[in-house]
């Protein structure tokens, strides 16, 4: 996981209020909506790719590789493909896998943090240990034996995302969820003889998420990171079209070497831009959930100490 | 104390875990590493030699179950054993030729980030709503979303290829030999300068945010506002008390960080030619070479683990509370 | 109180101000990029694109030493160069077989010292052969027995005629019996300082990341050996090795180079060249004749003329090799094909439309979507199997997809990495793949691994030839001639007739010749093999090798 966590202040809230006040304080947050806005517009890109580019964009034809011009406005590669077509296309994988991989990474984390932290004991002890074991071997070999033994695919890409991705996020998501399940209401649900299963989901898991929220948004960018990662090695499935793809046929073209910036930039930007708004969103939660981080209205001055105001909290937070 | 040896002990298993993992995960793999050099020769390896060359190369027909107990024995005793992909060299030469520069590059690199990244951070806190701290960490931010392959590439491309400000590959020039005169430093210094900035840029960004939050929360701490009324100056404010206390969370990340170097800056490596692990730990995947690959894990296990162990320790030193516990 | 705001600004100024500095100190003293080279003299400078990293290993007998081990360090007794077809004798000067095929005779060449001063000698020819066998058992399974008859004459008793052996044993390099005779494990001596009779064996200034070879001081061929010395540089990647050719760090480029013309040709016109022969070994594309859509050869010569080879080489392979032409042979044994068959091409071309029809006579019939099924009633989809790392194969495999959809033959590239591609050849678990073949100096081997039944084995048992399980019993019959006779004349007949029995049976679809990459340019050193003058090919791993490190010398 890119995204550092920070240690956050977790408010009592009972039931599912703590998550829509979150998203509705999303809402109003000027990164937040730069974020959504630069998702959904690629996500818009994605849907549209069929439409706008009808025809196999891999199709490979003579040709050879054309600065942006006013048929091709991205130009062409080597082989005489659409680079802006290629770059849309490569959308649907990318994001598709990258939102996939991050969810399922997310779930599979909250589930072992959760359990962990819930149940305590032995249990713990051998989430816990399952977790350091797959945060200490090496990513990249596990990613690269992983993606060699199994068949090609969308499939086995998102497995092995998975499997090498949850670790990070179980082991914060269990250290938050420790310090909750220390809190007296949940003692008090326990004494009360709540079901272990409800106590999680109600008392829980929505005052943590804020971090889950986080978690997944971490996960999201690294699970399309690593993806590129791997296919830019060779070790994705050739088959299909995403920007990891393009970029480990740009490099095996020598795209750059020959100047080719069109080619080799374009997915490049993009994943750097959808692994930005996905940060800005990570911030924007940040910001909400812990009051202190936002913007002051003023700045400050060198010599005026920071200071929290009345004026600077806002309703939603308790 | 007790603390210590908890850890310690439970350090212990996740490694004997690791490393039967390790050994597991590539006999998984398809095909064995003989056949994989046949196809690399493409048509001029003899292939009635095959049999004999796996003998020699001292790949193991065995299943995995016989050939375990024997693995485990060799770890603890030390050895490596030889190498497949660079017969006859021994495994241990192999490494220790490569790491020294993965380590440099790494360290080099973890250092700047960290230290650039937290006086950022630190900066940035103290003096909320500036330039520093509304526009800084999100362009951070946007550079680490980079690939950090495309980033490296790009980097090559535009300062070594188009402006020739640096060295374009290697870890020092060709011919020079290795030796402690300032002239060979600085050469080294200088093909460091694109690998290393490519880590940086990507890496900072998450350091600076890290601490400039961690800084935010403990600058609305009682003693801060005690410290501030008993009218110390603000510089001494700033590191004396919120920065040692915001550098917690930091040292447990730059524990993780240092394992994961041993790792190897892969693709940062094979961009600019780097003599150091990364490739050569992907080489040995992908060419099945059994002995190296336990090699290389062994050791970049070793290493996050012992990192971690150390920081835990300077961890509990520099923050009391744990040792309450 | 003075103004914090300054304390902190001047703090972070002078960081600043100290980061820069120290920056431009270092970029200022740091010793010349790569492009120099060298005060006493340029070294020939070689990359290696495919290691990242050197060890000091100098043992010939592991197929991963280091470069140049077989090339500089140590020689064989002759050399065949494939871009020619001719033989140089090297360290023998002559040689014969009896009249039953079963003794070689080797003279060898007088007056030859190995690099430490001692006399190259027969029992140096004897003892390498029997440390070949001993450490990788079944080398030269048809040797019996080598013999020094005295210090110059070396006798080979072969236990069964085998001609093809004449160049193996010829080109196996030669280990001085005084070093190697007593090692006691032979197969892991890192031979650090090695003793050879090449012209380059001083290993000096070794590092992970080079290494120089200088040379040998008991050279017999003193007069070619007009070079400094050789200096081999360690890249992870085609990348980095094409980025110091396009430099000019390197004199040599033997590394496949995308766009050669501009991204390297371009910047030096006047000195840099390449030249591609092909001469690799031959490309097929492999049918898995075990399975039943593959067993009818007029299929196969179908599917063979539904690929378009212009495009295949043009766009796949860059235009760096040629179409197949009608021999199936590569450009390696080009004084072998037989010359009447190359206008006669069957199948070994582009005629989708025949292709078609053909299909449909052997009754894989074009249905109303477009897409063949097979006489069962199956569709006719099948995978192309390449190793995802090979790029231009892998475009080769998507261009081959493309043409066989054009025809309705659906076929998907399945691309994992080499090692999984790799086992499904051996085990016979595919159904089609991109192949390379075995490359020898004559076309025995080959044919052997394509259509010999003693190569032949069945799907789930491990063989390393004849991926594609096929056989026929008419060449084994020509095989076993072929061996059997030495005679030049008879050899080329029984050839003529495996081609023409090759063309009937159509075991495999050719594709093109593997070409052997190589560039250079000529602003430090002149003397390159070329179109004109290929007296050896621009590899640096080959055994002609040695023909172009000892007739360089420097630019004037």
């Amino acid at each position: 996981m890119a995204y550092p966590q920070t240690e956050l202040v977790a408010t009592p809230q009972r039931g599912g209020r703590g998550l829509a006040r979150l998203l509705r304080n999303l809402g109003r947050n000027g990164k937040a909506i730069a974020g959504i806005a630069i998702l959904l517009l690629f996500i818009a890109g994605a849907l549209l790719a069929p439409v706008l580019f009808p025809d196999d964009p891999s199709r490979i034809v003579g040709g050879g590789a054309a600065p942006p011009n006013a048929e091709h406005l991205l130009g062409t590669t080597a082989r005489g493909q659409d680079v802006l077509a290629l770059t849309l296309w490569g959308a649907r994988s990318s994001l598709f896998v990258g939102f996939a991989a991050g969810l399922l990474a997310t779930l599979v984390a909250v589930l072992v943090g959760l359990a962990g932290a819930y149940f305590g004991g032995v249990l713990d002890d051998i989430l816990s240990l399952a977790t350091n074991v797959f945060l200490l071997i090496p990513g990249l070999p596990l990613l690269v034996i992983l993606a060699a033994f199994m068949p090609p695919g969308v499939g086995t890409v998102i497995i092995v995302l998975v499997i090498t991705g949850w670790a990070g996020g179980a082991r914060i998501l269990r250290s938050q969820g420790m310090s909750i399940r220390g809190k007296d209401y949940v003692a008090a649900s326990i004494v009360t003889g709540e079901r272990p299963l409800r106590i999680m989901l109600r008392d829980i898991l929505p005052n943590m998420a804020s971090i889950v929220m986080m978690t997944l948004l971490g996960c999201i960018i690294g699970s399309i990171g690593a993806q590129a990662g791997l296919e830019f090695l060779g070790l994705g499935d050739s088959n299909t079209i995403s920007w990891g793809t393009n970029l480990f046929w740009a490099t095996s073209d020598g795209s750059l070497m020959l100047g080719q910036w069109w080619i080799f930039v374009p997915s490049g930007l993009a994943i750097a831009l959808v692994a930005f708004a996905l940060a800005l969103c990570n911030y924007a939660v940040d910001e909400i959930t812990n009051p202190r981080l936002r913007k002051p209205r003023r700045a400050a001055n060198a010599a005026a100490p920071t200071r929290v105001t009345a004026d600077d909290a806002e309703e939603g937070v308790a | 104390m007790r603390f210590i040896l908890r850890r310690l002990g439970f350090y212990l298993v996740a490694f004997w875990l690791s490393i039967t993992l390790n050994f597991l995960l590539p006999r998984l793999m398809p095909g064995d590493p003989v056949s994989r050099m046949l196809s690399r020769s493409q048509g001029q390896l003899d292939p009635s030699q095959i049999e004999s060359l796996r003998q020699l190369l001292g790949v193991d027909d065995r299943p995995w179950w016989q050939q375990y107990p024997e693995y485990l024995w060799r770890v603890l005793t030390g050895d490596l054993g030889i190498s497949i992909s660079r017969f006859p060299t021994p495994v241990a030469e192999v490494i220790s030729s490569q790491l020294p520069w993965t380590l440099l590059l790494g360290f080099v690199s973890l250092i700047i980030a960290v230290v650039i990244g937290n006086l950022l951070g630190i900066l940035a806190a103290w003096r909320r709503g500036s330039f520093l701290d509304s526009f800084v960490p999100p362009f951070l931010i946007f550079l680490g979303s980079f690939p950090y392959f495309w980033l490296a590439m790009g980097l090559l491309y535009v300062f070594g290829i188009t402006l020739g400000w640096a060295p374009l590959s290697h870890a020092y020039s060709v011919g020079l030999q290795p030796s402690f005169s300032f002239e060979f430093i600085a050469d080294v210094a200088a093909h460091l300068v694109l690998p290393a900035l490519s880590i940086v840029l990507v890496s900072i960004g998450g350091w600076m945010l890290a601490m400039r939050n961690t800084m935010i929360a403990t600058n609305s701490e009682d003693y801060i506002l005690m410290a501030e009324a008993k009218g110390l100056r603000p510089s001494r404010i700033m590191f004396a008390y919120s920065a040692r206390n915001a550098m917690l969370p930091a040292v447990t990340n730059v524990g993780m960080s240092i394992g994961f170097i041993v790792g190897g800056a892969l693709l940062t490596e094979v961009v600019f030619a780097y003599p150091g692990v990364g490739y050569q730990l992907m080489a040995a995947v992908q060419g099945l070479d059994y002995p190296l690959m336990q090699g290389m894990f062994l050791t970049i296990t070793g290493a996050v683990l012992l990192a971690n162990f150390l920081i835990d320790i300077i961890y509990v030193r520099l923050d009391p509370r744990v040792r309450a516990h | 109180m003075i103004s914090n705001r300054n304390r902190v600004r001047r703090f972070a100024g002078s960081l600043l101000a100290a980061a820069a500095a120290t920056a431009l100190l270092l970029s200022g003293c740091s010793a010349d990029t790569t492009g120099d080279p060298g005060a006493s003299g340029a070294l020939l400078t070689v990359p290696r694109e495919d290691m990242g990293t050197f060890n000091r290993n100098f043992n010939p007998f592991s197929p991963n030493a280091a470069p140049m081990t077989q090339q500089a360090v140590y020689e064989s007794m002759l050399v065949y160069n494939p871009a020619d077809g001719s033989t140089t004798p090297w360290l023998a000067e002559s040689w014969e077989s009896s009249e039953d095929g079963k003794t070689v005779t080797f003279h060898l060449r007088d007056g030859v010292t190995w690099s430490d001063g001692e006399p190259f000698t027969a029992q140096d020819v004897a003892t390498t052969f029997a440390l070949q066998q001993k450490i990788v058992e079944g080398s030269f399974p048809y040797v019996e027995k080598v013999a020094a008859a005295d210090e110059t004459t070396v006798v080979f008793s072969l236990s069964e005629p085998f001609s093809p052996g004449l160049y193996e044993i010829g080109q196996q390099v030669i280990v001085p019996d005084h070093v190697w005779a007593d090692q006691e494990s032979p197969d892991t001596f890192e031979n650090k300082e090695p003793v050879g009779t090449g012209p380059y064996t001083e290993v000096t200034n070794f590092q992970t990341q080079s290494f120089d070879l200088l040379p040998n001081p008991h050279y017999w061929q003193k007069d070619k050996q007009k070079l400094p010395g050789v200096r081999m540089l360690a890249f992870a990647g085609n990348d980095g090795a094409n980025l110091a050719a396009i430099n000019g760090d390197v004199d040599w480029a033997p590394q496949f180079m995308p766009d050669i013309e501009t991204t390297f040709v371009d910047r030096d016109p006047e000195h840099r060249h390449y030249w591609f022969p092909p001469t690799g070994s031959m490309v097929n594309w492999q049918l898995n004749t075990t399975t039943e859509m593959f067993k009818d050869p007029e299929v196969r010569k179908a599917l063979s003329l539904a690929i378009d080879r212009e495009q295949v080489v043009e766009v796949g392979m860059s235009g760096y090799t040629e179409a197949a032409d009608c021999t199936g042979l590569s450009g390696s044994y080009s004084a072998w094909k037989d010359e009447s068959l190359i206008g006669a091409c069957e199948w070994i071309g582009y005629d989708p439309d025949k292709a078609g029809e053909m299909l449909d006579a052997a009754g894989y019939e074009l249905g109303t979507d477009g897409t063949r099924t097979t006489p069962e009633g199956e569709p006719f989809a099948f995978d192309i199997s390449v190793g995802s790392t090979s790029t231009d194969w892998l475009s080769v495999a998507n261009i081959i997809s493309q043409n066989l959809a054009d025809i309705g033959v659906t076929a998907t590239v399945d691309a994992p990495d080499w090692a999984a591609v790799t086992a499904g050849y051996e085990q016979g678990d595919f159904d089609t793949g991109i192949v390379w073949s075995d490359n020898a100096p004559t076309p025995y081997q080959y044919y052997r691994s394509l259509m010999s039944s003693e190569t032949l084995k069945p799907v789930g048992e491990q063989t390393f030839s004849n991926y594609h399980r096929f056989s026929e019993p008419k060449a084994d019959e020509l095989l076993d001639q072929f061996s059997a006779s030495s005679d030049e004349a008879t050899q080329h007949d029984i050839v003529d007739q495996l081609q023409e029995l090759y063309l009937e049976a159509a075991p495999v679809v050719p594709l093109f010749p593997g070409p052997e990459w190589g560039a250079y340019t000529d602003v430090r050193f002149t003397g390159w093999p070329t179109e004109d003058d290929p007296y050896a090919t621009l590899s640096t791993r080959s055994p002609t090798t040695v023909l172009v490190l000892t007739s360089l010398e420097p630019a004037a």
